[in-house]
């Protein structure tokens, strides 16, 4: 299975840069609060080292009085400062994040059908909900925190600084055992942490499954099976959370050993300048209260990093669905003519071995005609190049004389229209699940079309077309969905229809009652009925059964029946006459 | 010590009440418990030692320019750095243990109720709750374990904290712990707004989410019939209510972050003012203002904890709730609870609703007009609903009904595949050899899928079977249901989702593998009928006519109408409203 692209680094940069480059105002001035918010809060430990040397000074309660309410009115500032900065901030990530998941989404439905299959969904699932969420909150919370945290760590420094240059870098005096160790554990931390996600899911996904899977356990009586199994999953949720215990072991220690280093290297360099006579107590003290300060912030960003490298992992996954190529535009314009033709078409899915060898077929407007075979023969391999979803590595399908390839995919699936055993519901009103095929449809249009396809039970919903379907909602029973499916085809009205085994995964009665709705649709179309119920074929003007990738026979069901070939055999014997 | 995990037994929880279950797994493991709050008490009154030892060096060291003094005081704030990195991991680790004991422990016990529980689970409970439980309530239900550790460490701190401030200056023992509490009613009221609007918040980009998945899921369908762009510009506009809402709750969100950090660095200020005055009046000294500084701001972390672990506990004994409810289900016996022993060797099955007798050691086939007679017929002779079945004679609600499961099959048309490697699925029981998988790979002809598949019998199967067809999943049910060689086997439309060639071939192979027992076939398909000693046609529920396949072709209308699809299609109204529109 080919995955889906993941962005590489300088996407990533290039993306920030221009989310960036939009909010370049909102952002200015965030940034500008919070350094004069991290700068106010910085008062606090400069009034009281003045209040130590002026007690030390003999000054008196009056004195004290006026520096300590300066405390108090700085820390208002601080409050209101930082509050708009937040805000602010928060507006700004909010819309990056609303512009990255609407951009996600669109991205997502200009994929092309090939590659969404040959991805799976199940990629695809993970990045809208996993990926997403992380990225979001990664911008919600991470960045934001990270950011102020910095900020106060500069401002911090810059007031050390100030108060004597020489003084700053022994605030960094916990910088190198604390950064070594960062990076120790960031080199290992992704894939610890991601194995331990890994094995909590599987824990969950086999808890749930025995779950659901209660009857089938009692029925085959697995219960001791199940609880192996789950006893194995958690087993390995246990190896591998003891595995990132193992790195916080490490990780933790040396980083709260080393928020002791920069107080202790302050008081030992303090001592040093105060005997010079260079700097008064209360200066010392200052910078000893800053470099205990400066633990908080360094203390946040180390605990984010973590999560702010696992949003940039989910932001590659994001941003990588834009770097698959969208459909191509049509480059030929829409022919008059319905014949759908094959020439010598062969074909093979990514370095396989060819599964179509050379087919030649002609679908006359206006005919049905079925397609038997075997598993494997590779029927729904040809209904997918005369869909035009897939191109044949050698020959040509064309639609009135044009390449089905070549036309835009928006016109080609208004004249052909490909019907699978997939049906969705997607969620939303009715009239929003019909609307989608034939924006134009009138609610008479609608109407008719379930009516066309004997859609019985939209007499039994609350709210008729606003009725709300789908998951968390109103459920459709398959049989119910795959009519639903069908008058939406009635809806888009394309002159050919491929069904692919469009009733398999339905019971046989089901499938009978959806066979008849089905027979509205394929009114006055041309139709291609890949089918492993032979009444289709039966029904169908002609038959073409393909065997390894081969059309072996082709005629009408009497024809083939008369001939005595292989589909012939078949049709006795399903038809019940003894050979 | 960390614990051994799995448990080896995790023991029978108390599910009288929520509290009870929590407390059920701290009981389990008391004695790390008690370390745990031994531990965490250290070190929460361990992070005063520094604004202590800080003041000394400047007391003592610094003001009166003793390098010896200070140098020692210095070494003591180092010594204290490694002490209190060693309780930090150690109060860390032991927590760490104590919720993954409980994870393991509350795991095990409701794996073990899960997989006991039997066909009453899916009709009790909805499937989305049990996937919460699982995903959710058991890690929240361990979290709230901390309680145990910090919880008791913070209570204990923040006493400790009050005697020492009390040696300083009552007054500021007074200010300093009523103080704190004010805080929390300050901040309260505001964290309760932010979690409600949170709350819409969330609720709202689960919806999205959903949205987005719906889209993906949809995508094939979408590639088919067109119709994209309206579910982008969908999609838009409900993420832009989504921002919307993002915007409320930053709007309080920013007020409770500025708080949080504000509103302490007043009360601060208030504590720096109060003591300042007592220094300039002489009556503390300066190395003692900052050590009262740095204690006021050492607090917050026990307080800290107490908010968080009184949310953790109230979140926990929600979730405990819930997963109690999943314990206190039993299985239900399908209307009696039967010991009798069922009949030694070939018994018939008869059962008096439908007037259906399955003949010992025959192959049977059931074609009935409606699907859910069929179902419903089935439940009835494996027992799963309650009946008047008899077996042998004897009613079969009076025999043990884990002797019943055992000798009685009834395999469902969806019945749930498992994930694991295709090998593990197919072994049903430790006793199923390689030769057996074998035979009943070719009787299901599923020997294709075991070759499509990269490395055979050995490679993995998805939850569900989602990385196999519709087909070859029918055949790997099939092959599962023939392994599990019970005496009575009764298939639900077993082959409904293959192609005709490969039906038959499964319809000659069944017969053979199942020779000598007995085999019901419920289906409609002539090629699978036809293969069968006896079918049997059931109309309105009740069998209308008995007889071979080739017999009731001929003799009933019906039945040839039902299963031979060339016949005349019986009018119903969806074709009649076909008709009426042609």
């Amino acid at each position: 299975m080919k995955m889906l692209p993941v962005a590489d680094r300088a996407t990533i940069r290039g993306s920030v840069a221009e989310l960036a480059r939009d909010e370049k105002g909102p952002l200015g001035v965030t940034l500008v609060l919070h350094l004069a918010a991290a700068v106010v809060g910085l008062a606090a430990p400069w009034l009281i080292g003045r209040i130590i040397d002026r007690v030390i000074g003999g000054a008196g309660a009056g004195e004290v009085d006026v520096l300590a309410l300066a405390i108090g009115g700085c820390v208002v500032v601080q409050i209101l400062l930082s509050r708009t900065a937040q805000n602010l901030g928060n507006r700004v990530a909010e819309r990056a994040n609303a512009r990255l998941r609407e951009d996600f989404v669109a991205r997502t439905l200009r994929l092309p059908v090939s590659v969404v299959e040959r991805a799976g969904t199940g990629d695809l699932a993970t990045r809208s909900s996993v990926d997403v969420a992380t990225v979001g909150n990664a911008l919600r919370q991470v960045v934001p925190t990270v950011l102020i945290s910095a900020i106060q760590l500069v401002a911090i420094l810059a007031a050390v600084f100030l108060l004597h240059p020489l003084l700053g870098f022994v605030v960094l005096a916990g910088a190198p055992s604390t950064i070594a160790v960062a990076r120790w554990y960031l080199r290992r931390a992704p894939q610890a942490y991601l194995a331990e996600g890994d094995a909590t899911s599987r824990l969950t996904e086999t808890l749930t499954a025995t779950a659901e899977g209660a009857r089938t356990v009692e029925a085959l009586r697995l219960a001791r099976q199940r609880e192996r199994e789950g006893t194995a999953r958690i087993t390995d949720q246990w190896t591998t959370r003891r595995a990132t215990l193992a790195l916080r072991s490490v990780f933790f220690p040396v980083v709260e050993f080393s928020y002791a280093l920069p107080a202790a290297a302050m008081l030992l360099a303090g001592g040093f300048f105060l005997g010079n006579g260079w700097l008064s107590l209360g200066a010392v003290v200052s910078a000893t209260l800053y470099s205990q300060q400066s633990i908080e912030p360094l203390d946040r960003i180390i605990i984010f990093l973590e999560q702010a490298q696992r949003g940039g992992a989910s932001l590659s996954r994001v941003l990588g669905i834009g770097l698959v190529p969208p459909e191509p535009r049509g480059v030929a314009t829409a022919p008059p003519g319905q014949a759908l033709v094959v020439r010598g078409a062969r074909f093979s899915y990514a370095g396989g071995h060819d599964v179509l060898h050379g087919i030649d077929l002609e679908v006359r407007p206006g005919e049905r005609l079925a397609v038997v075979g075997p598993s494997g023969a590779g029927k729904s391999t040809l209904a997918r190049l005369l869909a035009g979803i897939d191109a044949p590595r050698e020959g040509v399908v064309s639609l009135g004389g044009v390449p089905v390839t070549e036309l835009d995919p928006a016109e080609r699936r208004r004249r052909i229209a490909l019907v699978t055993q997939e049906h969705h519901v997607f969620i939303g009103t009715l009239r929003d699940n019909l609307a989608f095929a034939a924006p134009d449809a009138t609610e008479d249009d609608m109407l008719a079309a379930l009516a066309a396809v004997g859609a019985g039970w939209y007499g039994d919903l609350p709210d008729g077309l606003d009725t709300e379907l789908g998951d968390g909602a109103r459920q459709l029973n398959p049989a119910d969905a795959q009519q639903l499916a069908l008058a939406r085809l009635v809806l888009a009205d394309p002159h050919t229809l491929i069904l692919d085994e469009a009733t398999a995964a339905l019971d046989p009665t089901t499938a009978r009652r959806t066979e008849r709705s089905l027979g509205a649709v394929l009114e006055g179309r041309t139709v291609i009925a890949i089918a492993h119920r032979l009444y289709t074929a039966h029904d169908a003007d002609r038959v073409a059964v393909l065997e390894h990738g081969r059309i072996s026979e082709l005629g009408s069901h009497d024809e083939l029946v008369r001939a005595g070939g292989a589909y012939a055999a078949l049709w006795h014997s399903w038809h019940g006459d003894k050979a | 010590m960390p614990p051994r995990l799995p448990h080896s037994d995790p023991g029978i929880p108390d599910t009288r009440g929520p509290a009870r279950y929590l407390w059920w797994l701290v009981r389990c493991q008391w004695p790390r418990a008690l370390r745990g709050s031994v531990v965490a008490t250290t070190w929460m009154i361990g992070l005063a030692l520094r604004p202590y030892l800080i003041a000394r060096a400047i007391d003592d060291g610094l003001r009166t320019g003793d390098w010896p003094a200070l140098l020692t005081w210095v070494a003591a704030i180092l010594g204290a750095g490694v002490v209190l990195a060693y309780l930090g991991i150690m109060r860390h680790r032991t927590m760490t243990f104590l919720r993954e004991d409980a994870t393991a422990r509350s795991s095990q016990v409701l794996l073990r109720h899960v997989a006991t529980l039997g066909a009453v689970l899916p009709r009790r409970v909805p499937g989305g709750e049990i996937a919460t439980v699982c995903g959710t309530d058991i890690s929240q239900t361990s979290w709230a374990l901390t309680m145990v550790g910090p919880g008791v460490g913070a209570v204990l701190a923040y006493t400790t904290a009050g005697f020492v401030l009390n040696a300083v200056d009552p007054v500021l023992a007074v200010v300093v712990l009523l103080g704190v509490p004010v805080v929390a009613l300050v901040v309260g009221p505001l964290l309760n707004k932010l979690q409600g609007v949170d709350t819409r918040y969330r609720a709202e980009l689960g919806v999205l989410t959903t949205r987005a998945g719906d889209i993906v899921s949809g995508l094939r369908v979408l590639a088919g019939v067109g119709g994209r762009d309206l579910f982008a510009r969908r999609y838009a506009e409900r993420s832009q209510l989504l921002l919307r809402q993002g915007y409320r709750v930053g709007d309080i969100m920013s007020w409770v972050q500025a708080l949080t950090v504000g509103i302490p660095a007043l009360f601060l200020a208030a504590v720096v003012w109060l003591s300042a005055r007592m220094a300039a009046e002489g009556q503390i000294t300066v190395g003692e203002l900052v050590a009262v500084y740095g204690y006021v701001a050492v607090l917050a972390m026990p307080v800290w904890f107490l908010l968080e672990g009184g949310f953790m506990t109230v979140r926990g004994l929600v979730s405990a709730r819930r997963i109690i409810a999943v314990l206190r289900l039993r299985p239900d016996d399908a209307g009696a609870t039967g010991t009798g022993p069922a009949p030694e060797g070939r018994a018939d099955l008869h059962d008096p609703d439908s007037g259906l007798t399955v003949p010992a050691g025959l192959l049977l086939g059931v074609a009935a007009e409606n699907p859910a007679d069929a179902i419903a017929l089935a439940d009835r002779l494996g027992r799963y609903v309650p009946g008047d079945v008899t077996w042998g004679g004897q009613p079969l609600t009076g025999l043990d009904l884990a002797e019943v499961r055992t000798r009685i099959l009834v395999a469902e048309h969806d019945s749930h595949l498992f994930a694991g490697t295709l090998r593990d699925v197919l072994r049903v029981h430790d006793g199923v050899t390689e030769a057996q998988i074998g035979a009943a790979i070719r009787t299901a002809s599923a020997d294709d899928v075991v070759e499509s598949l990269p490395g055979g019998l050995d490679a993995p199967v998805e939850e569900r079977g989602r990385n196999l067809s519709g087909g070859q999943r029918q055949r790997v049910r099939l092959a599962q249901h023939l392994l599990a060689e019970p005496e009575v086997l009764i298939l639900l439309d077993p082959t409904s989702a293959v192609d005709s060639h490969t039906e038959a071939r499964i319809a000659d192979r069944l017969h053979a593998h199942r020779a000598g027992r007995t085999t019901v076939v419920f289906a409609t398909s002539p090629l699978l009928l036809d293969r069968t000693d006896l079918v049997a046609y059931l109309r309105e529920g009740r069998v209308a006519a008995v007889g071979t396949h080739e017999e009731l072709l001929h003799t009933e209308p019906g039945y040839r109408a039902l299963v031979a699809r060339d016949a005349e299609e019986p009018q119903t109204d969806a074709a009649a409203q076909v008709g009426a529109l042609r």
